[in-house]
């Protein structure tokens, strides 16, 4: 085990296996990794962070493949973090992604990390927000979060991004899924990917409607999120999504009060996570005997829930 | 309470090299390591020898497994096997399936290899070598 300077100092000089190692500590709950995640999150700030969402099926890796090749091709370093679904029967996992990406396979400019969901909610694993800081510290230009959008829970990724684009299929929803999932206000973006299906036009049309509907709901929010088409198995609007990912960009930067605000909450958010799995840590190092025998006597009515929540949170 | 390391789980990561396209048996396991609660990295077919160290450093998994079902899988492993030394991740440990013959194994274990599981070998035999490796490999 390095010393947790000499983890910076690997992670920060864009050693690849040591941050490979790194990330394998962080899913496996190391609290070891504590005291250099703080410094590395300190050295971080300066790569451009895209999330990519979107229901399975709807071309995310092939769509991550070019947005890659594309960023290879103008110089720019990129780093992907590839997340997908355990199952939640076994825990277990096929993770997929590189396949999509084998091309890059070779070239040291390109990081490429899978990684299972976990069965957490949100369709992020809890490993996600501590992978980005190690990413960010390695200055890579471009980190891309590709994210499983199971169901209509794929809201986590805002959380760590003010990039998001969200994927659409042509044949994928109307209008009411798109309002129920409440997806409009994730996408910073929106993608309809598969543009040769006949429906892709209609799909785009139906997106404009929302958009404008949400804009004219909360005209606070200044971005009017475009929707560009795309081929992702030809690479066709390839160049269109990454004019519009600077514009965002670029909005962000001349609106530093919508950018800060953002990135408020997103900070926010993860001190309340870091807090939750603190609590979960008391509770699963908390002796075993002890939580069950008060729990016993709550069911007896001799405590209560929040009695003994209390108690080992007080710890 | 449950155990702190309930969150080491396995990761393996499965591939072929070369022009071998027989990727039933590879695909098979993948289905059932996953459904084992194994986190299976799958490469597919077609991969380099560099590629695949490429992809093992960044991974970083708990095991390596190739499937063959070519007579040239004594000159890839060693290339393999020098490749991940060269470029330190032979702690990685590997294994190998599919039609792998009985007169190569020494020559392979002398390479590296720490597990060969061919035709007839069933899958407890294979989750227990996982369960090994990757605990032999978590202590450091």
């Amino acid at each position: 085990m390095l010393s947790s300077e000499a983890w910076v100092e690997a992670i920060t000089a864009r050693n690849v296996r040591a941050a490979a190692r790194f990330i394998s500590r962080i899913e496996a709950g190391d609290p070891n990794v504590t005291p250099a995640l703080k410094e590395l999150y300190r050295r971080g700030g300066r790569s451009r962070i895209i999330g990519i969402t979107g229901p399975p099926g709807a071309g995310k890796s092939t769509l991550t493949g070019q947005l890659t090749k594309h960023y290879r091709e103008h110089g720019l370093s990129v780093a992907v973090l590839a997340v997908d679904p355990s199952s939640p029967h076994s825990g277990g996992a096929i993770l997929g992604d590189r396949l999509r990406l084998a091309n890059h396979s070779a070239d040291p400019g390109v990081f490429i990390r899978s990684m299972a969901s976990r069965g957490r909610l949100g369709g992020l694993a809890r490993a996600v927000g501590d992978t980005i800081i190690v990413l960010d510290a390695m200055r890579w230009d471009v980190v891309l979060i590709e994210t499983v959008g199971v169901g209509q829970s794929e809201t986590d990724i805002m959380r760590h991004t003010s990039a998001v684009i969200l994927l659409q299929t042509a044949m994928g929803g109307d209008e009411v899924q798109a309002a129920k999932a409440g997806i409009m206000e994730i996408g910073d973006i929106f993608v309809v990917n598969k543009a040769d299906h006949p429906e892709a036009d209609r799909a785009v049309r139906v997106l404009e409607e929302m958009i404008s509907l949400t804009q004219m709901l909360c005209p606070e929010k200044m971005w009017r999120p475009p929707v560009v088409k795309t081929q992702s198995l030809s690479g066709d609007g390839i160049g269109d999504l990454v004019e519009k990912i600077s514009e965002r960009f670029r909005f962000l930067e001349s609106h530093p009060d919508i950018a800060r605000a953002n990135r408020r909450e997103q900070v926010a958010h993860r001190v309340a996570e870091i807090l939750r799995d603190m609590a979960d840590r008391r509770l699963r190092e908390s002796p075993g005997s002890e939580v069950d025998s008060m729990i016993d006597d709550a069911i007896t009515r001799g405590t209560d829930p929040i009695t003994i929540a209390e108690r080992i949170f007080s710890q | 309470m449950e155990s702190v390391l309930k969150e080491q789980k396995i990761r393996c990561m499965l591939g072929m090299l070369g022009t071998d396209v027989h990727n039933k048996g590879i695909r098979t396991l993948a289905q059932l390591l996953r459904d084992a609660g194994i986190e299976v990295i799958y490469l597919g077919e077609h991969n380099t020898v560099e590629g695949m160290v490429d992809a093992v450093i960044a991974e970083d998994p708990d095991v390596l497994g190739l499937s063959f079902s070519t007579a040239s899988y004594v000159q890839y492993v060693e290339r393999l096997c020098t490749c991940m030394r060269a470029r330190g991740v032979a702690d990685v440990p590997v294994m190998l399936g599919g039609i792998i013959h009985q007169e190569d194994h020494a020559t392979l274990t002398g390479f590296g290899v720490k597990g060969i599981f061919g035709p007839g070998s069933g899958l407890p035999d294979i989750l227990a070598f996982l369960q090994r490796a990757s605990a032999s490999r978590h202590v450091e």
